[in-house]
């Protein structure tokens, strides 16, 4: 097999670089990287992955628990320099790790394997990213995904409107919608007997170019109990309380801002996992209807029984949406 | 029809699902106390060995040599059990062990669809004290069984 970091001459590189960066951003000298260890990978290398050329960027970020802007060393925005398009490497970082949330700590592993299997499943699909595996030099699955330009549900959803009554009037609704045409796609996941692993406000973005939210991230897997999506159901859990109230309405916000609120709460009403978060927003905002907010507590602390999959949550989310539509 | 398969028929047949908990254990033992020595009663002791995902392993030899050891440690367990039941006064033909490997049904799917298969009129298990939180998380495989369970009684041993 021809060492794939020979394919390409200096002059051949620069010229595709010309073609799809501005002149003041084209490097002096091209340097073509072994594809094996992402560490020695810097901005303005070169990599190669069966026989495509990738002109690196910057290494992608994630914020998460509060903080913000970790840097995913094994994650680089790159340019395709045969067709242009901006891409997402993603090298083979394989952890196992144990993660600790509510008082529970639990077996995780974030396996390229598993993205990589995944993306062969959602291929064509609109509400997940695209993506393929490829080799690197050392044989490890690479993933080379399609870079999504647009905005993440979170963002899009403290966006919409003025007042959260008007938000909930006029925008909701449509939010909501979107909402569980993204929990269908989590159950496609979960009848192909896989999971989403991640499933987080952040990781879904609304393409610009299709309208239509996709799922990103989907490497981490979980050791599940008796309950095989329990972990992903309290993802999208998380999800509808943030889409409803516009944002999590925390114990300390309505005790700085609103304490007649606040004294109105019981333990009941706070989300099961993250006792700092409200779950009875009806409390919050009294026009939120009786049969969505009856959802929203299978999520609270007070909740007896809980959603065991993701066709339970839909049809009472579409009944939600059928009634708030009047 | 032979007298040993008209036995079979006429027993009443309970199905332990057993893991190598403590809970478990007393499920053994409560069975052993309550109903060994009595003629009538035939038991089949079940275990399931929850595969994880390929992706918690580096290699398939690792996975499968996790899987070996699994299932060795869990055979054991059950002909430890085996043996309660069969000192309890239970008759040794009539006391099964059965070990099932499943990494895609539920836990909960997995013993009643067993208990389906072998018509079990009673499916047995130990209880789990787990917060609100870790069954809301990941579940209670007692809970589940007590929702699902459809022509058979369950116990569900403290």
């Amino acid at each position: 097999m021809p060492d794939e970091n020979s394919i390409y001459s200096q002059e051949e590189l620069l010229r595709m670089v010309r073609q799809w960066v501005p002149e003041g951003r084209v490097p002096r000298k091209i340097r073509v990287k072994d594809t094996s260890d992402f560490f020695r990978i810097d901005y303005d290398d070169v990599v190669v992955l069966e026989g495509v050329p990738y002109l690196v960027r910057n290494n992608e970020r994630e914020g998460r628990f509060g903080i913000p802007d970790e840097q995913k060393f094994w994650v680089k925005r790159a340019i395709d320099l045969v067709s242009g398009k901006v891409k997402i490497l993603k090298w083979a970082f394989r952890e196992q790790f144990h993660s600790r949330i509510g008082g529970l700590v639990f077996e995780c592993v974030r396996s390229p394997r598993k993205e990589a299997r995944i993306l062969e499943m959602v291929r064509g699909r609109p509400d997940f990213m695209q993506g393929a595996a490829v080799r690197d030099s050392a044989d490890n699955p690479l993933r080379v995904v399609d870079y999504i330009r647009g905005k993440t549900l979170e963002d899009v959803t403290l966006s919409l409107g003025g007042s959260h009554e008007e938000f909930f009037f006029n925008h909701y609704p449509a939010l909501l919608l979107d909402f569980i045409a993204s929990i269908r796609a989590i159950r496609y996941l979960h009848e192909n007997a896989e999971k989403h692993g991640d499933i987080r406000r952040d990781h879904l973005i609304k393409d610009k170019t299709t309208g239509q939210y996709r799922w990103i991230d989907f490497d981490y897997n979980y050791r599940h109990g008796a309950s095989r999506f329990g972990y992903d159901l309290f993802g999208l859990g998380n999800i509808l309380i943030f889409i409803t109230g516009r944002g999590d309405i925390t114990t300390r916000g309505l005790l700085r801002e609103a304490p007649d609120l606040f004294n109105t709460l019981t333990e009941d009403d706070l989300n099961i996992v993250f006792n700092a978060r409200v779950a009875n927003l009806k409390k919050i905002y009294p026009y939120i209807t009786d049969y969505l907010n009856h959802i929203l507590m299978h999520f609270s602390a007070g909740a007896r029984v809980y959603y065991e999959d993701t066709r339970e949550l839909i049809e009472d989310l579409e009944e939600a949406l059928e009634r708030l539509r009047g | 029809m032979n007298t040993e398969n008209n036995n079979k028929l006429n027993d009443k047949h309970l199905l332990i699902s057993v893991d190598r908990s403590e809970e478990a254990k007393r499920a053994v033992l409560y069975v052993a106390d309550f109903v060994g020595g009595f003629p009538g009663f035939r038991a089949t002791l079940m275990s399931i060995v929850q595969e994880p995902e390929a992706d918690f392993f580096e290699n398939e030899q690792e996975r499968t040599a996790w899987l070996e050891r699994e299932i060795a440690s869990t055979r054991h367990n059950l002909e430890n059990y085996r043996q309660i039941l069969i000192q309890s006064g239970f008759p040794e033909d009539k006391v099964d062990i059965r070990l099932c490997r499943d990494s895609r049904k539920s836990l909960s799917d997995a013993i009643l669809s067993f208990q389906c298969e072998m018509s079990c009129c009673t499916v047995v298990v130990g209880r789990q004290h787990k917060t609100r939180t870790e069954e809301f998380l990941f579940g209670s495989v007692s809970s589940q069984l007590i929702h699902a369970a459809k022509n058979c009684a369950v116990w569900v041993v403290e």
